[in-house]
């Protein structure tokens, strides 16, 4: 792959500039890996949950609530999707993102999480008071690679930031 | 035997300007340009640091442009050397100190390729799919990755024009550090490039074509990284003194010998020469013509004839011998 500087430098640009122009027609930008977002509009938006009260609380009826579930339900009827909720321990959810068997992981994540090779970590949507006694920020976790599902969920969480 | 103790030899020649006034004076635009550059870089480094993220291209471009502070550096340190006169403890100047900035720069280059190579062959390996998201930007939600694309093209714009400009000036001072770094703005550029392209495909969920075109610009960093090096070590090995670009054997060498046969008592000459740098270190191995036996003054004579082709030509030494010595003057 020894390519001289320029003519590799040439083919980047051309491939860039192909991109681009087929950019303005496809679907959403940016687009996902696995269509994830078009899958769940009108479908199902499966959701990890661990354990976190009081922003994850699930009940012995496997009902879930709190402030973060609710934010989840409240983005997802947005979308005109259904949350799937699937309790479990942070690492294993986490792990069933990663391999795709599940879109989303909430339960009061902290951007400090650090499961931020397995998951993609959202902007901030609240911050809390950490056993430390330090200002934490509270992220959610999407799948990695599924940046239209990542934009729409942060989108949504700015709007209700500003209120 | 040496001329070095001719009557004509002063303490002020040691000490007069070893370049002349064009490469003086791009000697001086080229310290300017270098200062520009490395302010330029810096607040690249900077911009581009706070809008990283979690994008591992970005984290590339910016460990590389890191990185491409080095050449400058070496240049600027090296160029303050060169200025001081050759003393007893530095009996061939300092303008081998070019050569060391050289060896520098190509080495930053070839750090910077294979860390290019693989940071994203193992990106493609595992599958990276990098994630970029959104920003707030006076209350309005931005994709990251206009961001990202708009601070990679306007960081690419500089070095290109930089790049440019030092190409001309390392022509005229024959300065091949000056040229490496060159070759690393125009890596620069390109890396810039391949993020935007990256950044595209991202954006159209093709999360591979990040790594793929890093892979690309990588594999050609890595090729004048090499080219460089090479260059850099034949430099600094006493190899026969080539162009500035490297592309050929200095002409010099050929000029300094067939002056030398024009003089009228030469039977037969032979020079080596080395690269110190700007400037080139000549030893003239002259073989007179039967019955012929030349006076010291007539060796200083040449010696300062042969420093009058070319301001190159700085440090001259011309040795009388029977024959020419095979094993020092290899034809």
């Amino acid at each position: 792959m020894m390519l001289p500087r320029r003519s590799a430098a040439r083919a980047v640009l051309a491939i860039g500039l192909a991109l681009l122009g087929t950019a303005g027609c496809a679907g959403p930008f940016p687009a996902d890996s696995e269509d994830t977002l078009a899958r769940a509009s009108g479908g199902t938006l499966r959701v990890g949950v661990s354990e976190n009260p009081p922003w994850t609380e699930v009940g012995d009826d496997g009902s879930v609530s709190g402030v973060e579930a609710e934010l989840v339900t409240r983005y997802a009827a947005e979308i005109g999707s259904r949350v799937e909720w699937t309790p479990g321990a942070e690492s294993v959810l986490a792990q069933e993102v990663a391999a795709g068997r599940l879109d989303m992981l909430v339960g009061g994540l902290t951007s400090r999480s650090p499961w931020s090779s397995e998951v993609a970590l959202t902007r901030p949507w609240g911050t809390a008071t950490g056993p430390d006694g330090q200002q934490q920020e509270l992220v959610m976790g999407v799948r990695l690679g599924e940046n239209a599902l990542l934009v729409s969920l942060e989108t949504f969480l700015a709007e209700q930031e500003r209120g | 035997m040496s001329p070095r103790d001719s009557s004509r030899e002063t303490a002020e020649d040691t000490r007069r300007p070893v370049l002349p006034p064009e490469q003086q004076d791009a000697l001086r635009r080229a310290v300017r340009l270098e200062w520009t550059t490395l302010a330029v870089m810096a607040v690249t480094v900077a911009v581009v640091g706070l809008t990283t993220g979690q994008s591992q291209a970005m984290k590339a471009a910016w460990i590389e442009d890191c990185l491409s502070l080095l050449p400058p550096i070496a240049f600027l340190v090296a160029s303050r050397r060169i200025r001081r006169p050759s003393d007893r403890d530095h009996p061939y100047g300092h303008h081998r100190s070019i050569g060391v900035a050289h060896l520098v720069a190509a080495v930053a280059l070839l750090v910077m390729g294979t860390f290019l190579v693989v940071d994203s062959a193992t990106g493609l390996l595992t599958a990276e799919k990098p994630p970029i998201g959104i920003m707030v930007l006076f209350g309005q939600p931005l994709w990251s990755g206009w961001v990202m694309i708009a601070v990679m093209a306007a960081s690419g714009v500089a070095p290109v024009v930089l790049g440019r400009k030092k190409i001309a000036l390392a022509r005229t001072l024959h300065d091949k550090v000056l040229y490496a770094d060159a070759d690393m703005n125009k890596a620069d550029w390109s890396t810039a490039v391949a993020t935007i392209v990256g950044l595209v495909g991202i954006g159209l969920g093709l999360w591979w074509l990040d790594a793929v075109a890093a892979l690309v610009v990588a594999a050609s960093i890595i090729s004048d990284g090499v080219k460089n090096l090479r260059a850099a070590v034949r430099g600094l090995t006493d190899a026969r003194a080539r162009s500035y670009d490297e592309k050929e054997p200095h002409p010099l060498t050929g000029q300094v010998e067939e002056h030398a046969l024009g003089v009228r008592w030469v039977a037969d000459a032979a020079a080596r020469v080395r690269d110190e740098g700007h400037v080139f270190h000549v030893e003239l191995f002259v073989v007179p013509r039967p019955g012929q036996d030349p006076p010291a003054v007539e060796l200083a004579g040449l010696r300062d004839s042969v420093r009058e082709l070319d301001w190159k030509l700085h440090d001259v030494v011309v040795a009388l011998v029977p024959e020419v010595p095979g094993f020092q003057a290899p034809r």
